[in-house]
């Protein structure tokens, strides 16, 4: 404080001459403004002349006048001081809303938007809300949309009420007053400075007296910023090493630095007193500090004692469940592990089961609610079935196709199945390369790779052994995805082959139709036609045999009756070749419809084959 | 600015580390850029109350002048899931005035921000997610306050 005086004694002597000039000439000083610093307006002293001139003519007549007028001096040196502190721009203004306040203050003196005391409290006169001027005019300035030239407006932050900020906006000087006069720290605080001020006086501190701010140092050519408390210690802008961590810097930066950045410097540590190294203080408090109360090791297994780290140990020695604590722990750990692993096999576990039942659910619908034992003997009844069916299909079908392949059904007729215990899995190759009209021999028990094959090689679907090969380690896992996948690829082939057999059928069939509708009008057309011969032939029959009748009856001559009986004969060989020629036209026919059911036949034949 | 704004959360975060409504607790607010707060919801059968809520607090450095972004979070452990209301997304952003720009106040904090969400969802009666939830929630990119729900519903 007393550096602070003396730096402060030449200003003081320049003002009192400035003020002595002033007062012999009877004018009235001019307004020290600071225009440039919006928060020391409260600092500002404006001169009315017409009340200046009413003190300066009392300042004879009363001492009260001497008084007021020493007052506004001291007022006037302040404003000068701050301003030349402020216009050397070493020390920023004070934010007011950053200060620490020291005692606790009314909660209706709070801004509701900053939550500081007000600044420069503002009331909007619609609805008689207050905040500080700076808040209310930020708060504006984001949701106005457009300049208002009737100066800020916008609505209240508490009730939404459209307000403005008018000229007579500005709050009674109480409220200043009683919010200018609470006491705040410092903002140097962290440097070091212990002061707490008035907060309307905290500008000062900092740009005046507050000796942990800065200002320019004394010496000649040299305009480094320097704390205000070394100032009178001659320039400390040279630079220096520091002892503990050997960085270079600005002896004015020693102190600071030694205080709050210095790695390497010995601190007391706060719990056993002990100099520690300041960057590793942290790490000495949490692991090694003697002096910081540890619980015991055992603390998990429910030993209470909490003691001193230094005595810990002792106890720990002693103490049974500190000594279990580790193999405990390791116990611990080994059973998480097998939880983990438990909870993975399980996991499989469902899988598979979830797969059985989707197996078992595709084969066997109507018994898949059979308790388990029945499903070994189901399979054994069930599965040859469907090999059966199989091979009776494409028995058939071969028939129809080709006969060579009864050759390599004596090729093949040696090979048999692998025993279903065997775990080796059967080759899906060699179930690909078996001949399609083998009969295979229904294995003993459930062989999920079996049952495709006999329809595999006479539909394209894709061979087993695009599947990927079951793993050897696990006998279950893979082959029961084959068999779901090969009953998929199966039921889509089936239902592909049944449409396509559906669709044959209806074209054969309509194809039939059409061929014997023609086939009844040609025949009818023929029986019409046979109809009117025999007609004629009857009809020339009896005329014959009238003519023979009326002849024998007539008794003509020999002669005449032979040629008679020539033209009759020839006539009658005619009629006879038309008859025969009907037959003919007839059995022809006959033929023809055999032909056609013999197609049909041959069609469905081959339907039934596909199917 | 940035002082002001970390002044402020300074003094919430000591108010809120004091006392707090029932229901809400602060997680975490390690920085004063994000806070985590839970909430659980009182007698309303759609939220029971061993179900807890997450809620995510950005802070600009404009805070209090802007509103903070504030958003349901989901994790796993512990278990929070995005509350089912129909002003609430699946992915969490929250449709409430008070959150967007013309609706939010600097007089608002925290603690005001967490208890209109609560009762929000305590009296809510439809157990379902906004119209629009799956669209919106594929499409949507840009954040939370940037985007101009339309506030049809009056009840909220
Ligand atoms: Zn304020
Ligand atoms: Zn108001
Ligand atoms: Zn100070
Ligand atoms: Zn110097
Ligand atoms: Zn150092
Ligand atoms: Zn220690
Ligand atoms: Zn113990």
């Amino acid at each position: 404080m007393s550096r602070s005086r003396s730096f402060s004694r030449s200003p003081r002597q320049s003002i009192q001459a400035r003020f002595g000039f002033f007062d012999a000439s009877q004018q009235p000083p001019m307004p020290i403004h600071s225009s440039s610093n919006p928060t020391g307006n409260l600092l500002e002293v404006t001169f009315p002349p017409a009340e200046l001139q009413r003190s300066m003519s009392s300042n004879h007549a009363s001492l009260r006048g001497m008084r007021r007028l020493e007052a506004r001096r001291q007022m006037e040196e302040t404003n000068y001081l701050s301003s030349k502190a402020r216009s050397q721009n070493l020390n920023p203004p004070v934010d007011l809303r950053l200060l620490d306040y020291v005692t606790p203050y009314d909660d209706n003196l709070m801004c509701p938007v900053c939550r500081c005391a007000f600044i420069d409290p503002v009331v909007l006169v619609e609805c008689d809300h207050c905040f500080c001027r700076d808040c209310i005019r930020q708060t504006w300035a984001t949701t106005a949309s457009a300049y208002t030239p009737l100066g800020p407006r916008g609505d209240c932050p508490s009730c939404r009420t459209p307000a403005k900020l008018g000229a007579r906006s500005a709050t009674s000087k109480i409220l200043v007053n009683i919010t200018d006069d609470l006491v705040v720290r410092c903002p140097n605080s962290e440097q070091g400075c212990e002061a707490t001020v008035k907060r309307g006086e905290v500008q000062d501190h900092v740009g005046i007296y507050c000796g942990y701010s800065k200002q320019e140092c004394y010496a000649e050519d040299c305009e480094q910023p320097v704390r205000r408390r070394d100032a009178d210690l001659g320039c400390l802008h040279y630079n220096v090493t520091c002892f503990d961590c050997r960085e270079t810097m600005q002896k004015a930066e020693l102190e600071a630095h030694w205080k709050a950045k210095c790695p390497d410097r010995k601190v007391a540590c706060p719990q056993c007193q002990e100099p520690i190294l300041s960057r590793v203080l942290d790490k000495h408090s949490r692991e090694m500090c003697p002096a910081v109360t540890v619980s015991c090791p055992g603390a998990v297994l429910g030993c209470t004692s909490r003691s001193k780290r230094s005595q810990a140990e002792v106890h720990a020695q002693t103490c049974t469940l500190a000594i279990l604590a580790p193999v405990l722990a390791a116990q611990k750990q080994r059973l998480d592990e097998q939880e983990v692993v438990q909870r993975t096999m399980s996991r499989k576990l469902e899988v598979l089961e979830s797969g059985f039942a989707a197996v078992e659910e595709i084969l066997y619908p109507k018994h898949s609610v059979q308790a388990k034992e029945d499903d070994v003997r189901a399979d054994e009844r069930r599965i040859p079935l469907l090999l059966e069916d199989g091979d009776s299909a494409r028995r058939r079908h071969t028939r129809l196709e080709s006969t060579d392949v009864e050759d390599m059904d004596e090729q093949f007729s040696g090979f048999e199945f692998p025993s279903p215990t065997s775990s080796r899995p059967m080759s899906s190759r060699l179930i690909a390369s078996l001949p399609p009209s083998r009969p295979a021999p229904p294995p003993p028990g459930p062989r999920p790779q079996d049952l495709p094959e006999p329809f595999s090689t006479d539909f394209d679907m894709p061979f087993p052994s695009a599947f990927p090969p079951p793993a050897a380690h696990g006998p279950y896992v893979s082959p029961l995805h084959h068999l779901l996948s090969m009953h998929e690829a199966l039921r889509d082939e089936l239902s592909r082959v049944s449409t396509a057999v559906q669709e044959l059928d209806g074209r054969q069939s309509m194809h039939t139709l059409n061929e014997n509708l023609r086939m009844r009008e040609e025949m009818g057309y023929l029986g019409a036609q046979v109809t009117g011969l025999s007609r004629q032939v009857g009809w020339l029959t009896s005329t014959q045999l009238q003519r023979q009748q009326h002849q024998h009856g007539a008794g003509v001559g020999s002669s005449a009756g032979g040629g008679g009986m020539d033209g009759i004969a020839g006539a009658g060989a005619g009629v006879e070749a038309a008859v025969s020629a009907v037959g003919a036209a007839a059995s022809a026919l006959r033929g023809a419809a055999q032909v056609r059911a013999q197609a049909r036949r041959g069609h469905s034949e081959e339907g039934r084959t596909k199917l | 600015m940035a002082g002001m704004s970390g002044k402020r959360l300074q003094k919430e975060l000591a108010k809120i580390t004091g006392v707090l409504p029932p229901g809400i607790t602060l997680v975490s607010a390690e920085n004063l850029r994000e806070w985590q707060m839970d909430l659980t919801v009182p007698d309303n059968p759609i939220y029971p109350a061993d179900h807890v809520y997450r809620l995510k607090f950005m802070f600009s450095t404009n805070y209090p002048i802007e509103a903070p972004e504030c958003t349901f979070i989901q994790l796993s452990t512990p278990v929070r899931k995005i509350p089912i209301h129909p002003h609430i997304y699946s992915n969490g952003i929250i449709c409430l005035d008070l959150l967007d720009k013309q609706g939010w106040s600097p007089v608002h904090n925290v603690e005001s921000v967490c208890i209109s969400i609560q009762s929000m969802l305590a009296s809510n009666t439809k157990n379902e997610r906004p119209p629009g939830d799956a669209e919106f929630v594929r499409s949507n990119r840009s954040r939370p306050r940037d985007i101009n729900f339309l506030y049809h519903d009056p009840s909220v």
